[in-house]
């Protein structure tokens, strides 16, 4: 019929203030709701124990002194809270200590846009002298193409020159008899021995 | 212009035949817009091996170099007139690189 509480009902049956020592509740049992009384509970009727009227009377005049006293405190600590936090937002130190924020702040911001400022035209100068650095660096390589197509021109004059110079050694038409003439009157040989110490013999047998 | 060499070999002939032989392929390269540079001969040898040309058999053969600048087109008719002619046995064109300045190394010997 009563069960004895445990877990995590307990905290909540403990706030819900029971008197007894060992918190129990009410549980169902054996039968349920619609189970007939027995027969040994038949005219049964329950009776609430009986009130002393004295200690009913001691006990109330105790209870309400204690009570009046608890609720007393109560309300004044409710009331020294409140009070603070009055005093925090509205006091007389509220709005100097709003000044020194609101001049700290301005001064931070200051400061700030000084550092800005500073930062802004060391970036400018930096930039600037990047700038002029990508310049210099594209003269000097425009003049390095320039350079080096001169000599390429250079070059190719030499040799055009030479090959100029040899041309008048080629064989044309007029020359084509003198020159197969002088080249069946010399025959060339091309061949040569060499052994391992690096020494060429030119002259050979011509069959 | 690139730069070709043409090692001639011809039928080992009388000179003034020779002349002939070699007069005409030198034209043939001329007509058709080379510009011959030098013109050499190593002379009437033995040939390596005995080649057959034109329903005859050499084993003597004489040695003709001629370097000249052309255009690649015509390297191909120009072969094929060499082929044809009866007095050349064997005609081969090669490129001729450009030379970087040598070394003291063994050069032709005249």
């Amino acid at each position: 019929m009563f069960q004895v509480l445990g877990g995590r009902s307990v905290q909540a049956a403990r706030l819900l203030a029971p008197r007894s020592a060992v918190l129990v509740e009410a549980v169902r049992g054996r039968k349920s709701r619609t189970d007939p009384v027995a027969k040994s509970k038949e005219g049964r009727i329950k009776v609430p124990s009986a009130v002393d009227p004295v200690e009913m009377v001691v006990l109330k005049e105790r209870y309400s002194e204690y009570e009046l006293i608890m609720r007393a405190l109560r309300m004044e600590f409710k009331e020294e809270v409140l009070r603070k936090k009055y005093e925090e937002e509205m006091g007389a130190q509220a709005e100097l200590r709003a000044r020194q924020e609101e001049e700290e702040h301005r001064s931070l911001m200051d400061w700030n846009n000084q550092e800005n400022l500073r930062l802004l035209k060391a970036r400018v100068l930096r930039i600037q002298q990047e700038e002029e650095e990508a310049e210099r660096k594209k003269m000097e390589a425009a003049i390095q193409r320039e350079q080096e197509q001169q000599e390429f021109i250079r070059q190719k004059e030499e040799e055009i020159l030479k090959l100029q110079e040899e041309a008048k050694n080629f064989v044309t038409l007029e020359n084509l008899d003198q020159r197969i003439d002088e080249a069946l009157d010399n025959p060339k040989n091309y061949n040569f021995a060499i052994d391992k110490e690096g020494k060429v013999v030119k002259r050979t047998v011509l069959q | 212009m690139p730069r070709y060499e043409l090692a001639l070999i011809l039928k080992a002939m009388q000179r003034p035949e020779t002349a002939a032989a070699v007069r005409r392929s030198v034209e043939t390269l001329m007509e058709r817009g080379a510009v011959v540079r030098d013109l050499e001969s190593l002379g009437e040898r033995l040939l390596p091996y005995k080649m057959t040309k034109h329903n005859q058999r050499h084993s003597r053969g004489t040695y003709f170099l001629v370097d000249f600048y052309c255009s690649p087109n015509i390297l191909d008719h120009l072969l094929n007139h060499l082929h044809r002619d009866v007095d050349v046995v064997r005609s081969t064109v090669m490129k001729k690189e450009e030379q970087e300045p040598k070394s003291s190394c063994c050069g032709p010997s005249q």
